[in-house]
């Protein structure tokens, strides 16, 4: 953990994680699916990262991207200075071994081995890297689960023994062993009910906090996230279409998507009165047709809002920080979407009926 | 909930006791229940509340190991509790209908979801190929999916899971039943999808009348779609009544505290809310409140013995010796963590 707070201190104004343009194509031949398509990320420490987008929109390929396991076909994923992406042989398995970037998954039931100990698991990627004698494994090991605050009376357990909440802190004491520079989260809390969820959530934001640990999060729930993330970054089908701080893009979001994603999410309040409703963001029979032709923008299809404009895909560009909000200070306050009408929308929705006619 | 004529009692379930484990161990204790014509019902609970055990009990396909060891199960007034295997198959689909979590798993990968919906048609209501192709594409196209005709012939892999679940409760619905029992329905969805399919039973509810029995742990999505809401807690029912009473006032302190750690419809950085503690082992035997473990406001009386549902108003039970307490009904936003840290309240635990 110590190499976290040394890294992060040495590298004050470059991002450890540069993702630049990449393209990840996979199947081949007819099969071909382009997963990704231009995503530029950079993530800086001590940053927690909310990455939400429906199924299928490459949140997860990401992920897998950022850890090697895909090659992009275009583009650059440079970690802590070094293009990790054209990697290879030895090189390749001496960066997967240093265990710089670890990944957590959903489902800790199927991602944990069943027939090993809760000590085995977390201390067996220690053991494949080598290097440590079986007490200094034995150290990491109660040193991760205390860090997850697991206590050490469960390290016989078998993953089928403890619950659910406590089977997803054993993921995460496993990767937290690895000494990471960066945690991945696939969906951490997604199989968990709302006060284990709001636990490991928690329990990230203070990873965080204590170990100034850069960690991305994948999460289709919005609002929980909200409560511990600092930058949200909504992907849709293979494109980044806004990225920025989470405080500013919850309160007024310039992407419409990010506005439907919003408006979608159940909650026990009222939604606040100004807040825009999953009608206004919807496209009905009524709306004029958009445009479909190759290059379009890719929530064309779904906005309500889709103008002529519309027929090419909008980079992702900055958008301007309204008045009295602060201005841009440092790279991580970059707020940017990818919309031609971010502008004009907003006002569009809020004629719209809120209620079916 | 006053003012309206009496509405047809669908479902009812009456001090509904479930054992597992060949009766071994109760998980479901005393569950009373109604759901109406016209009306969706909410059950809501952690995993292992027994939720779940509840509806394969009002199905009548409970897991192996587990039976109905006391109370009844009536349907449409008729008590189905010992009903034979026959008279159970001949009550599903065309009286009863139900959706799971993971639609691609109760439909078969290599045949079309047309033939599928198809085949129901035809043993159920005993329709010809042709009839029944054309009533299976206008309930594709009842449940919203575009293309119809398209979708008639695609097989479950080249169905989004929205997509697939809407051809669930297609096949749920096909042969007019009127009680749909959806468990953790749109759990596995995403939030733009899951929204149209609560507006989709939200829509069989006042267009067919259809019965709707919700089960989530997600109080968040029960309060969205559900008229009533049952709260379930180590199988038994700990509070029940008209949706928007239990969410502005509930009177259960686990109740309370599931709406503290709920989705707020708040975007902002806030302190996320934990319940302390861990539920009563399935089964376990506890002389007093089963939530008293976990209860900031527990005292003597709670653990001195059986604690039954407290009527509070027509409608609404709470199963609390404070229930009628003014202070408990005040304490939803008190007992506040006090921003102690994750870890230091997990090494309590």
């Amino acid at each position: 953990m110590t190499a976290a707070v040394r890294k992060a201190g040495a590298t004050g104004t470059a991002p450890l994680l540069a993702i630049a343009g990449v393209d990840v194509v996979l199947g081949r031949g007819w099969r071909a699916n382009q997963v990704l398509s231009g995503v530029d990320l950079d993530i800086w420490p001590g940053q927690i990262v909310g990455l939400v987008g429906e199924t299928g929109s490459g949140k997860t390929t990401l992920a897998r991207t950022i850890v090697g396991l895909v090659k992009p076909r275009a583009g650059r994923v440079v970690f802590d200075g070094t293009d990790i992406s054209g990697l290879r042989g030895a090189a390749r398995k001496r960066e997967r071994r240093s265990g710089h970037v670890q990944l957590v998954f959903q489902d800790p039931l199927r991602s944990l081995d069943p027939d090993l100990t809760v000590a085995e698991i977390v201390g067996e990627g220690l053991r494949i890297r080598g290097g440590l004698d079986a007490g200094q494994i034995r150290d990491r090991v109660t040193g991760a689960l205390a860090k997850v605050g697991l206590d050490a009376t469960l390290l016989e357990r078998a993953p089928g023994q403890i619950s659910g909440g406590q089977r997803q802190r054993v993921s995460i004491a496993r990767a937290l062993a690895a000494g990471p520079l960066l945690l991945l989260c696939d969906e951490p809390v997604s199989a968990l009910d709302a006060s284990n969820r709001n636990y490991i959530l928690r329990l990230l934001a203070d990873l965080r906090d204590s170990l100034h640990l850069p960690i991305v999060i994948i999460s289709h729930d919005l609002s929980s996230l909200a409560g511990i993330a600092d930058r949200v970054v909504v992907l849709y089908r293979g494109r980044i279409v806004e990225d920025g701080p989470v405080s500013r893009v919850f309160s007024a979001p310039r992407h419409p998507y990010t506005a439907l994603l919003m408006a979608s999410a159940p909650s026990v309040g009222d939604q606040g009165g100004q807040r825009l409703s999953v009608r206004q963001l919807r496209r009905t029979s009524a709306d004029p047709p958009s445009p479909d032709g190759e290059g379009a923008c890719v929530f064309a299809a779904r906005c309500p809002f889709a103008a002529a404009v519309c027929a090419r895909q909008p980079p992702l560009t900055l958008t301007t920080v309204p008045p009295g909000k602060g201005a841009v200070t440092t790279p991580a306050d970059r707020w940017t979407a990818a919309c031609h009408r971010h502008r004009e929308w907003g006002e569009l929705a809020s004629q719209r009926p809120e209620h079916p006619q | 909930m006053t003012g309206k004529p009496p509405l047809d009692e669908v479902l009812a379930l009456d001090d509904l006791h479930v054992t597992v484990h060949d009766g071994a161990a109760t998980a479901v204790r005393g569950v009373s229940l109604s759901v109406a014509a016209g009306e969706i019902v909410g059950l809501v609970g952690e995993s292992g509340s027994g939720k779940t055990l509840t509806c394969r009990a009002a199905l009548g396909v409970l897991p192996k190991g587990c039976a109905v060891a006391r109370g009844t199960v009536a349907f449409e007034r008729l008590d189905v509790t010992g009903l034979s295997r026959r008279g159970w198959q001949r009550l599903h689909g065309t009286g009863m209908g139900a959706v799971f979590q993971d639609p691609a798993s109760y439909l078969n990968p290599n045949l079309t979801v047309g033939s599928q919906l198809a085949e129901v048609l035809r043993v159920k209501q005993r329709l010809s190929r042709r009839e029944a192709r054309r009533r299976s594409i206008e309930l594709l196209a009842a449940v919203g999916l575009h293309g119809p005709e398209r979708v008639f012939h695609q097989i479950p892999a080249e169905l989004s899971g929205g997509m697939l679940q809407r051809v669930m409760i297609a096949i749920a619905i096909c042969c007019g039943p009127r009680l749909l029992i959806a468990d953790e329905a749109t759990t596995a969805l995403d939030v733009t999808i899951q929204a149209e399919i609560l507006e989709l039973l939200r829509d069989l509810r006042d267009q067919r009348g259809l019965a709707v029995l919700f089960v989530s742990h997600d109080l968040a999505v029960i309060k969205e779609l559900c008229d009533k809401i049952v709260v379930f807690y180590a199988g038994e029912v700990v509070e029940s009544g008209p949706a928007a009473e239990i969410i502005e006032r509930p009177r259960h302190p686990y109740t309370q505290a599931l709406l503290r750690v709920a989705s707020v419809g708040d975007f902002g950085r806030r302190e996320l809310r934990v319940i302390p503690g861990q539920p009563p082992r399935v089964g376990a035997d506890i002389a007093g409140c089963r939530f008293a473990d976990r209860c900031q406001a527990a005292a003597g009386e709670c653990r001195s013995g059986p604690v039954s549902l407290v009527p509070l108003s027509p409608a609404h039970q709470a199963r609390c010796v404070r229930a009628t307490d003014p202070e408990l009904a005040s304490s939803t936003d008190s007992a506040s963590p006090g921003g102690a840290s994750a870890a230091a309240e997990l090494a309590a635990r």
